[in-house]
């Protein structure tokens, strides 16, 4: 082994030397080596400056960031000052804050007036100057629907209970009893929409007090639901004019009754004055 | 891959025979190097392409995208300056509430007010200023005017007690009504003060204050009903009454003509 190595560091600078001897004479082929090698030897880091595929692409970014100033910003740019008349308009067209206010404020002085209002009607107004008629009066006028129940026997202690059957005969107890009855309904009703209508200006009252305090996107919410007790209150009002209808017909029906006992009893009176005047 | 193709290529140098064996692999060399190395123009190449498609995006999809925002923006704009709230309707409105405002107030305001009084002697002239001012702290001149024409209540001396309750429940529901259209005349030039109020500001309202002043004028609307309602409660008592007295005139007929029949039988009878 060591005889190898000996004879092998003896013959090393020969063969290098031969080696460059065989370099120098094939000088071509060795450029060709060397040219090739130059070619596929991996490439170190590109420089800012002498790499071409910097140049490119600082170009490239380059137009990039020019098509993203003019093209997204510039459309960007539209679409804001397009959303900044929008936004004007309306605040200062559509829903001008000074407007909203001043309807607000306008809310609260009708306030004001409602209550007005309310003191004026619930100012008394009874006049009876009798017990019985007070006491009656006090029912009708009390604008309480849970007093209705105490009516019917005052009513009969002012106006008279309907004839017994030996003291009248049963049509004309039929026609006393009917327009008592109608004449009560219409006090009864009376009473109750009385007291509807206080609830109804109660209501009124409060949807008021909210709408001073809603937005002009919730302002058509309360508006709905004020229509809703305007179509409510309609109602009662055709209730109430129903009842006034009755009594109004009853009492016409009423007077031809009259006139129908009345002939009957004057031919009820000739034929018995008759009788009585026939020799026996 | 590199190295593999120039140790092949310098193995093939080193056993070329001739100048036209190391002219050819040269070339080959040259060739081969030349196609080791297309990676890089192709990775410039694949950079360019990518930009290119960039901007390509973004002149073209985004481009188009943002113009399409922006056309639907100033479509909405003019959607709402044109069709929805268009400034010189806006203001036309305003002008025609003020126009029906001054040609009709006053004149109905005057037609409203036009006296209607047509009593002719010194009582009834008082109880008829009496029930028509629209003030309801004059009650009490109401109830004197009232019996100075209407007589006063029946005494018990003049009159059995059904004819003095009946009476006095008659006037009663008679003045309780008078009364009653003295609030309501007062509440009703109440009303016509919010009516005139909710006008003037709707004259100088804005579309998002106008819901603020349909809102209350519905309210008012309630409120208006109510006293309506009042009316006719106050109608329907009065009717009532007025039902209830001739029915109890037709009771005290029924018991008349009772005690008139047993009369005249007694007269008739055998003595």
């Amino acid at each position: 082994m060591k005889e190898k190595l000996r004879e092998l560091r003896q013959s090393a600078p020969q063969s290098i030397a031969k080696g460059f001897r065989w370099a120098w004479a094939h000088k071509l082929r060795i450029a060709v080596l060397a040219v090739v090698f130059v070619l596929i030897t991996p490439r170190p880091a590109k420089t800012q400056f002498l790499d071409p595929c910097c140049a490119i692409m600082q170009a490239g970014l380059a137009s990039i960031s020019s098509a993203l100033s003019h093209v997204i910003g510039g459309g960007l740019n539209s679409v804001l000052s397009t959303d900044q008349a929008i936004h004007n308009f309306q605040q200062s067209v559509v829903w001008p804050q000074a407007l909203i206010t001043q309807a607000q404020g306008m809310v609260g002085t009708l306030r004001g007036l409602f209550s007005q209002t309310e003191s004026l009607i619930h100012t008394p107004v009874a006049s009876a100057t009798l017990p019985s008629t007070q006491q009656l009066e006090s029912i009708l006028l009390s604008r309480n629907a849970i007093q209705i129940p105490n009516m019917t026997s005052i009513y009969t202690a002012v106006y008279g209970p309907v004839p017994g059957q030996a003291n009248a005969p049963q049509s004309v107890r039929n026609m006393i009893d009917m327009s008592d009855a109608v004449a009560q309904d219409a006090m009864k009703r009376a009473i109750s929409i009385d007291n509807l209508a206080d609830l109804e200006l109660q209501a009124a009252s409060q949807i008021n007090q909210s709408i001073q305090t809603a937005a002009p996107g919730s302002a058509p919410i309360i508006e709905a639901q004020a229509d809703a007790w305007l179509v409510r209150s309609n109602a009662y009002t055709q209730a109430a004019l129903a009842d006034l209808m009755r009594v109004q017909a009853v009492d016409l029906a009423s007077a031809g009754a009259g006139i129908k006992t009345g002939a009957t009893n004057a031919s009820s009176l000739q034929q018995k004055i008759q009788q009585m005047l026939q020799p026996r | 891959m590199n190295a593999v193709f120039f140790l092949l290529f310098s193995w093939g140098m080193v056993r070329a025979r001739s100048h036209r064996q190391v002219l050819a692999l040269a070339l080959v060399g040259v060739t081969g190097a030349a196609v080791v190395a297309q990676p890089s123009i192709t990775y410039a190449q694949g950079m360019i392409g990518a930009i290119t498609s960039i901007l390509n995006l973004i002149n073209g999809s985004i481009h188009t995208a943002l113009s399409g925002i922006n056309s639907v923006r100033t479509a909405m704009s003019n959607l709402y300056q044109v069709v929805a709230f268009p400034t010189q309707l806006i203001n036309q409105a305003r002008a025609q509430v003020t126009g029906i405002t001054n040609q009709f107030r006053n004149p109905m305001r005057s037609i409203f007010n036009i006296s209607l009084t047509s009593a002719t002697l010194p009582e009834t002239q008082a109880l008829e200023s009496v029930m028509r001012n629209g003030q309801i702290g004059d009650f009490n001149t109401l109830t004197s005017n009232y019996h100075s024409v209407f007589g006063l209540p029946l005494s018990s001396t003049a009159a059995s007690p059904q004819d003095q309750a009946m009476v006095d429940m008659d006037d009663a529901l008679a003045k309780d009504n008078l009364k009653t259209l003295k609030e309501i005349d007062a509440a009703g030039q109440t009303m016509l003060q919010m009516a005139d109020q909710i006008e003037d500001t709707a004259s100088t309202a804005a579309p998002g204050s106008a819901p603020f002043l349909t809102a209350t004028a519905v309210a008012t609307s309630i409120q208006n009903q109510a006293l309506t309602q009042k009316m006719i409660a106050a109608e329907l008592r009065q009717m009532a009454g007025r039902l209830a007295h001739s029915n109890a005139l037709r009771k005290r007929g029924t018991t008349y003509t009772n005690q008139f029949g047993g009369s005249i039988q007694q007269m008739l009878q055998p003595r």
